[in-house]
Order: C-alpha cells, then structure tokens, then sequence
C-alpha cells in the first residue's frame, strides 16, 4: 500500500459515496493500548463505506480520498478485544485506535477470516480504484503500473508479469489465496485470471518462497477478491469499457448480499465477459489477434463470532487468436518475417479468429473453514483447480480438432494456524501445505509436456518479534517435492517412466524500524528454490514462433536462491515521498538455454537449443518520488533497473527487461456536488533498449534487442451522480502519438509492431439497495 | 431455501470434479502432427523413369533421428524431362501418401524449385508447372531443362497458405514453409 496510494494515482478513480469535499487523507493506526506497538494484521471495517482494509506491519494503513463525515470503525484482530470507534472527519489526519489483547477468554472476539497473507517484504499494492481504471486489460498489463514489473508477452494479448527480471514459473499467482496452477511454463501461457474480480492485487517483489512455497524466487502476485459482503440487503457492481483499437467491449457485474435474518450468511456472484478483434498497429491490422473471454465466479460465506466457513468456485474461459505470421515453418521464414518492412499477413478488421489459436479453461473450487481457539486462529483451505489448454496449430488441411489438450489438476491443502500474541510482542503463524498434480495430453497431441503426476507437502514456522519502532521477522520452510513422469522416447516414441524427488530447506530474515514519523527503513534476506519443471527436464519440441528446437535435459538440479533487499522510504515536508529499494539475487543452477548443434529436418536445419544451467546473479533498484504540491496536482517519476548477469561466464543474461522511467501528473478536482472527483492526467514512459545482452547474443538470436521506445497516455474522468446514483466516468487515450515500436520481451518483436493508439472509455456503477 | 439450494450446487460440483480428478489418467502416447518425412522427384524422360528421394525420419516432436537419405539428381545434359514430387510420412506404415491431400488443397499450397546456378553448366531450368483450381500456380508436376554437365544443388519448397502464388522464391511467395529440401545435382 505504501508505495501505491500516491503512486497509482493516474490509474485511480475513487469511488465516492457523497458529494462534499471528498479530498481528505487519514492515516489511521491500530495500536495495543498499553504499549502502543502496532497491531498487525488486523482487518478494520469502515462504515459507512463498507469496506475493509488491513494494516500493515507498522499497523497502519490509509484511506485516500475521504469525504467529511462521520465514520464507524470495527477493528478486528486476532488475540485482540474488538474494537468499536467513531470519528468526525473534517480534514486531513492521522488517527490511532487503541485496542487491548484480550483476557483468556474467548468472550467477544470476532474472528475476521481475513487471514495475513504478506510477510515482511517490499510489496506494492493495487486497490480497487486502480483495478478499475484499468478495467479491461489483462492482469499482466495491469500490473506494468507497479514499478519494479515489467512484462512478456506475445503481442497486445498474451501477457505475463515479469517481477524484477523473473517470470512465467519463477514467480508465483495466488488467486484468492490459491496457488494459480494454470501451465504458466511457457512464454504464450499467460495466467488465466479474471481482474474483475480483484479487489486488491499485491505484488511481492523478490523471494518469498518461506510463505508461499516452493518457485517463488522472482515474487508473489496476490489477487484478492472482496471479503463478503456484511451489510445486511444487496449491493453490487457494474463495469464497462469499451477499446477503440480492437473494438473490444468488456462487461462486468457483480452482486453480493447478506441475508437480514441470517446476518452471518453472505453470498456474491459475478461475472465478465470481453471480446476483441484484430488489433491495430502503426498502418497495420495484425491478423488474427482476437479475444474473447467469458469468466464468471461465485461465493458464499458463512461467518460466527469464532469461527466460519466459506465455498469459493470460479471459472475462467479465453479463445485468444495468435498473430498468424508468427507461425513460420523454418528459419528461412523467420528471416523473411523479420526482414519484412510491414507485417507478411495482411488483415482487416474482423472478431473471428482462426488458425493459430488457444482456448483456455481453468477452474477453481475453493473451500475453507476457520475457528477460533485459545492458541489462535485455525484455518484450512482445500483448492481444487482444472486447467484444460488447447493448441490449435494451422494445418494444411482443417480437421477441426486442436493439436495439443493439455489437462492440468491440482489439489491443495493448507492448514494454518496464527498464533496469538506472545507476551504481547511475538506474532506469527505455522502451517503445512500439501499438493497433488496430474497432468496429461490426448492420445495422438503433438508432444509439448509429458504426462506427469506430483506431489509435494511442506511445513513452514514464520515468527515476528516487535519491539518500540523496530521489529524482526525469521521464517523457516521444509518442502519436499516429487514427480513421475512418462516419456516419450526415441524413434518409436516409447513411454519411458522417471521419477524425481527434491527436497530443500528455505528461509527468511526481516528488519523494519520506523526511525521517526516520516522516515522507515528494512532490510530482508531471503532464501529460495525452485525445482526444475517438466518442459524444462523433457521438452523435445519446435517453437514456431522462434523457429527453434529446445531440448530437456534430465539431470537438471533445483535452483537456489539467495537474495538480500533493502529499502526506504522518506517523507519530506509531508509533499514529497520517495521510496526507494535495491536488491541483489544470487542465483544457482539458474536455468537457461544454450545453443546446440543444428538439426536437420524436412524443413531444412534448426537451430536448437538445450537446457543447461549456470550460476546468474540479479542486481536491481526501483526508485519512486511522489509529490503532491497541493490537494489538486499531484507528480510523479519512477524509475527501475534490473542487471541479470551468468556469473560463470561473465556474460549478461539474456531475456531481461531493460531500464524503464515512468512519470505522470494529475490534476483533480471537484466541479460541483454532483460531478466530484474529477481529473485529468497525462503520463509518459521510457523504455530503454536493452544494451546488456551477452557477447554471443547474434549467434542465439536475431536481430539484436529493439530500439528504445516512449508512449504518452493521456486520462479524463469524474464522478457523476444522478440523484444518489454515482456513475464514474473516464476516458483515456492509450500510446497517444501512435507510437511505432517493439520490445525485446515481446516474442512478437520479429514479426510486427505493438498496438497504436487506443482510446477507452470506462463506465463503473456501483449499486446499492440497502433498505433504509 | 435459495441458499440451500446454492449449497447443494457447490457440494454436487466439487463431488463431480472429485471424481474427475480420481480417474487415474493413462500415459497417452503423443504424435507429431502433420509430420513430413519424404520427398520424392519422379524425374521421366519419355521412355524411362528415375526417382530421386530426400528423406529426413526425425520427426520434430522426437529427439532422436531416423534415417536420413539424400538421393543426388543425376541426369543428362541439355534434355527435358517431365517430373512429378510427391511427399510422405514414412513413420506411417504403410507410409502416408501426403501428396493426395496436397493436390486437394492445391489451392493453399505451392511447390517451388530453385536451382543454383541459375543457369549455365549443372544448372535446371522450370517450365509447365502444374496449376491450382484457380489457375495459378501450383507445380506439383513440372519440367526439368537440364543445362551443361556440371554439378550444382536443387531446393524444392513446399509452401503453406503462401501470400503470393507467383511468386518463385519462398521470400517471394510468403507463407509457411513445410518442406524445404536441397539435393545435390550432377549433370553429366
């Protein structure tokens, strides 16, 4: 939250319940009465906003954009009485509630099932408003805004977020608290989530793998939706945004009530559905990049004083076009395709989307119970996942049928449990995971990933001590990992079984001092591994995009890593807040792909590629300055860099993104009672070529990495309220000056250009029916 | 009542995904797709008949090779011949006749034959290529001129969804290249 509140500012567009003066800022902070040290995690509910929010490890957090009022705060934390607390906002403020530990007695405590899911690390966190001023685009995209990610991606569709240098299975997804299985192995498998259903999305930056598992060595991307509604009656939600360069339309709604006679019965549905056409580039159409999704979710919940329970079940459904020039049979093709001045296939406008193409489905069960004990709080969360991929190649005679449909289960189990303070200074939770995983293709699919089953199980002890203004966190995780796997092998492709087994140790160190009111430092070690995947062990197969080969390699070892993140942040003069961090990842046993010897086929030689691995080490920095000059005109600029280097060879690392800077400015105000929060901005960013590549890069790929590019977005927007009906308007225009370029973690970067101009219009509706 | 109802949706759902996810999934053995092994040039000069094979097993899905055969064109100086290419799958057996399936979608494909040299001593010159239903070219049957003896190579692509059918260099025709083979050729 820290770095977001101001930073997101351009993205953000308040929703607002009244309309008065709605510009105020309170930092409110829980503290413990006797000895004021913060109260962390505890989960604040605020009337009448009828939200929630959690503080942070110094046990604050911050309401932006408030109206003047009178406003109720429940404050609910664990081991804590709960606290009841009104205040009369008539301006900008901080505020403490003092809450007390309770006695050993169960008597009044609320358990607020919202458990902890950050630990003590630089995180960056995306709420609501800025969810939705990004409405439409893909999770990926979305998070370009948090600095320090960055993405991969295959044209204007297919994106991944890349977290300090990392991506696709060294960093992690948790959706709604669910470790996302959705084969996210290969660069086009971009993570099948709908942001639609976000409420908040957190970004951890670096290794956090002691909370959350094994491969999380690049960060975490927690998706969190809405907790359950609590306020008796219905409430709801409806978006809208409409794509001038893709003709998309997007379309989201959700409801959620709580039953008035059965107040601890809560239920929401929601749904989405998007659909895109070819998108345009600089002159061009690009053919065959076509969307259309259809996703939709829904929750129950079921929450007493101590304890509770709650059935989550989500699904998610894409047909995604691929660029159809992307397909090219042999080098000679990807040669012609990149020599080309124009784009090889020419295309108009159209919604249909042929040969190449992916369909995705992935499905989430969800369920959890909580309770309430004299230790602390229990939880124990059961996910199931389905995840069915489909490929369907171009074929030189149509047959209907999809070349590769790839079925992914997964099966987890987390029991926890949050201790309650000791002696008033020691927090922390315990817990074990478990995880089962079968995946296989149809008979007759052309080979990609092996059939394989898995099964993992860990056991993890994260502890806090809180002193004054300083605290420390140490966290241990034991995880123990292990597949068989089918082969196909040789001339008659002949199943041959392996099994794998991988065990490993992690752990944490966390510093954090609040050294006064307006300056805050840490410092975080962490320790991670990750295990070699199945298509980095097994692959045998040609990338029609790349027009190589990569081949597995068996004796691959898990990747540890260490890295070390510092970082600070500090307020001057109450305008100007900078936050900046630097980390350094060592890496060992990084996966890479080395060239190997070409191979001939029917259709002339390849190149190939082979898995090897070598020690790399990632150093990096994001810096940000947020200056808000007055209640009307904020700025910004940030800024990070990555340096990915092969420590045993002294080479840069290939596939890092390069240095980018971001800055923007915003003007907003209120026009009148009824149009409020209004605003206009304009942001710019750079994205620097990429000039660190290694010595040998030419004999590995072609052409060298893109020229450096700037886009510039310009956004309008307010809230309109018709009668006491609040509408939130906006409109923005994205890569304004029709900007002509590509980027070297774009895989379509040999073929064509990014999208042009787009122009968006965005419509969000909150609905209330609360019976007064 | 509504709740209940919305339980017993959730209940059935996870029970049926459960028994989903029990089947034990049999070890499916995979294909490679569409897969050409073998070209084959069947070069007639009115009385006899030669054919000349180029045939690369390894399959792209597999990392193991097959066998490879390049056969080396051999023909007499200054004369016409009448040539037919056909292609296969010879991981099949009995090997796939891909040629059929070709001519039937003549329309989304082009054979094209580029000889180096050019012209001159072990050179070949194209004529009378075959055309597709729309008249353009398809040349999946064609002329040889054979040059002055000499030796020099012979690359014969197969093009998929090429973007111009007139075109006579794989950069010209655009496309998707699904076969490209180069045989060494000895005019003597």
């Amino acid at each position: 939250m820290r770095y977001c509140i101001l930073g997101m500012f351009v993205f953000m567009l308040n929703g607002v319940v009244t309309a008065q003066n709605c510009s105020y800022t309170l930092t409110i902070t829980v503290v413990e009465t006797h000895n004021f040290s913060p109260v962390y995690p505890s989960v604040v509910f605020v009337e009448p906003l009828n939200k929630s929010f959690e503080t942070n490890e110094r046990g604050e957090f911050v309401m932006d954009k408030v109206c003047a009022g009178e406003y109720t705060f429940h404050v609910h934390a664990v081991g804590y009485m709960p606290k009841v607390d009104t205040l009369m906002v008539s301006g900008s403020r901080p505020y403490k509630i003092k809450i007390s530990l309770e006695d050993h007695q169960l008597k009044g405590v609320e358990v607020t099932g919202q458990r902890q899911q950050t630990v003590l690390q630089p995180k960056e966190q995306m709420n609501r408003e800025g969810i939705v001023a990004g409405s439409g685009k893909s999770l990926g995209d979305l998070l370009q805004a948090v600095n320090g990610v960055s993405t991969l991606g295959n044209g204007a569709t297919i994106v991944k977020p890349v977290i300090h240098g990392l991506h696709s299975n060294r960093i992690m997804l948790l959706n709604n608290g669910i470790r996302q299985e959705d084969q996210q192995w290969g660069n086009e498998h971009a993570p099948n989530i709908d942001p639609f259903l976000a409420n908040t999305i957190t970004v951890i930056k670096g290794a956090a793998g002691v909370r959350y598992g094994t491969d999380a060595i690049g960060g975490v991307v927690l998706v969190e939706p809405a907790p359950l509604t609590r306020k008796p009656g219905w409430n709801g939600e409806v978006n809208m945004a409409g794509f001038g360069n893709n003709r998309m339309g997007a379309f989201s709604g959700m409801m959620a009530h709580n039953f008035k006679k059965l107040p601890a019965l809560s239920f929401r549905v929601q749904g989405t559905y998007k659909q895109g056409g070819n998108y345009r580039i600089p002159g061009y159409w690009a053919a065959n990049t076509g969307v259309k999704e259809v996703n939709y979710s829904a929750a129950l919940g079921y929450k007493k004083l101590h304890y509770g329970a709650e059935v989550f079940y989500s699904h998610f459904n894409t047909h995604l076009g691929i660029y159809r020039g992307s397909h090219t049979g042999n080098m000679a093709d990807l040669t012609n395709a990149i020599n080309s001045s124009k784009p090889l296939i020419p295309a108009t406008f159209t919604y249909e989307v042929g040969r190449p193409k992916q369909h995705v489905s992935h499905d989430l069960v969800k369920a959890k119970i909580y309770q309430d004990s004299r230790i602390g709080l229990w939880t124990m969360v059961y996910g199931y996942q389905h995840n069915f991929r489909q490929e369907y190649d171009v074929l030189r005679k149509e047959n209907g049928k999809a070349q590769l449909n790839l079925t992914l289960n997964t099966q987890t189990l987390n029991l926890n449990l949050d201790h309650k303070p000791l002696k008033g200074r020691i927090s922390g939770q315990a817990g074990i995971d478990a995880v089962f995983q079968d995946n296989f293709f149809r008979q007759g699919d052309r080979l990609f990933i092996p059939t394989y089953r898995s099964f993992g199980g860990a056991a993890y002890l994260i502890e806090r001590y809180r002193k004054n203004n300083w605290q420390l966190e140490g966290g241990l995780r034991y995880d123990y990992r292990w597949y068989g796997v089918y082969n196909p092998e040789g001339n008659a492709q002949t199943l041959v079984y392996y099994d794998f087994l991988y065990s490993n140790p992690s752990g944490t160190l966390g510093f954090n001092q609040q050294l006064k009111d307006n300056w805050q430092w840490g410092v975080t070690f962490a320790n991670a591994w990750r295990a070699p995947q199945a298509s980095e062990l097994f692959s045998a197969g040609l990338h029609h995009g790349a027009a190589r080969v990569e081949i597995g390699n068996k004796s691959l070892l898990p990747e540890q890593s260490y890295s070390l993140n510092a970082e600070t942040k500090y307020v001057f003069a109450k305008k100007l807040t900078i936050d900046a961090s630097v980390y350094s990842q060592l890496i060992d046993r990084y996966i890479y792909l080395e060239p190997g010897k070409d191979l001939l086929t029917i259709r002339g030689y390849f190149k190939t590629f082979n898995y090897k691995q070598t020690d790399a080490m990632l150093n990096g920095a994001d810096v940000s300055f947020n200056y808000r000059a007055n209640e009307h005109l904020d700025l910004f600029v940030k800024g990070s860099t990555v340096l990915g280097k092969d420590r045993t060879e002294n080479e840069w690392l290939v596939l890092m993104p390069s240095d980018r800077v971001m800055s923007g400015i915003k003007y907003s105000t209120t026009i009148s009672p009824n149009v409020t929060n209004c605003f206009f901005g304009i942001d710019g960013k750079y994205v620097f070529q990429q000039k660190r590549i290694p010595s040998y890069f030419d004999v590995i790929d072609f052409p060298r990495p893109p020229k450096g590019y700037f886009l510039l977005d310009l956004s309008a927007g307010g809230d309109v309220h018709l009668g006491k009906q609040p509408l939130n308007i906006s409109l923005s225009v994205l890569n304004a000056l029709n900007a002509k370029y590509r980027d070297y973690m774009d895989v379509f970067r040999y073929f064509i250009d990014q999208p042009g101009t787009n122009v968006v219009l965005r419509l969000n509706l909150p609905l209330e029916f609360s019976k007064s | 009542m509504k709740k209940n109802t919305t339980v017993l949706l959730f209940a059935l759902s996870a029970i049926a995904i459960s028994i989903d996810a029990c089947k034990k999934p049999e070890p499916a053995e995979p294909a490679e797709q569409e897969l050409i092994t073998t070209m084959k040039l069947i070069v007639t000069d009115g009385s006899s008949s030669q054919t000349f094979t180029y045939k690369v097993e390894n399959g792209l899905g597999s990392t193991t090779g097959g066998s490879t055969q390049i056969d080396t064109i051999k023909l007499a100086p200054n004369k016409t011949y009448s040539v037919t290419t056909e292609l296969y799958n010879e991981k099949e057996n009995p090997a796939e006749n891909i040629t059929l399936e070709i001519i039937e979608e003549r329309n989304d494909h082009l054979l094209l034959y580029n000889s180096t040299p050019a012209s001159g001593a072990g050179s070949i010159s194209f004529t009378n290529g075959s055309k597709d239903k729309d008249g353009n070219p398809f040349n999946q049957t064609i002329s040889f001129t054979t040059g002055n003896a000499g030796s020099g190579s012979l690359q014969v692509n197969l093009m998929h969804e090429p973007t111009n059918k007139a075109g006579t260099t794989p950069a010209a025709s655009g496309g998707e290249t699904d076969a490209e083979v180069i045989y060494p050729v000895r005019i003597q």
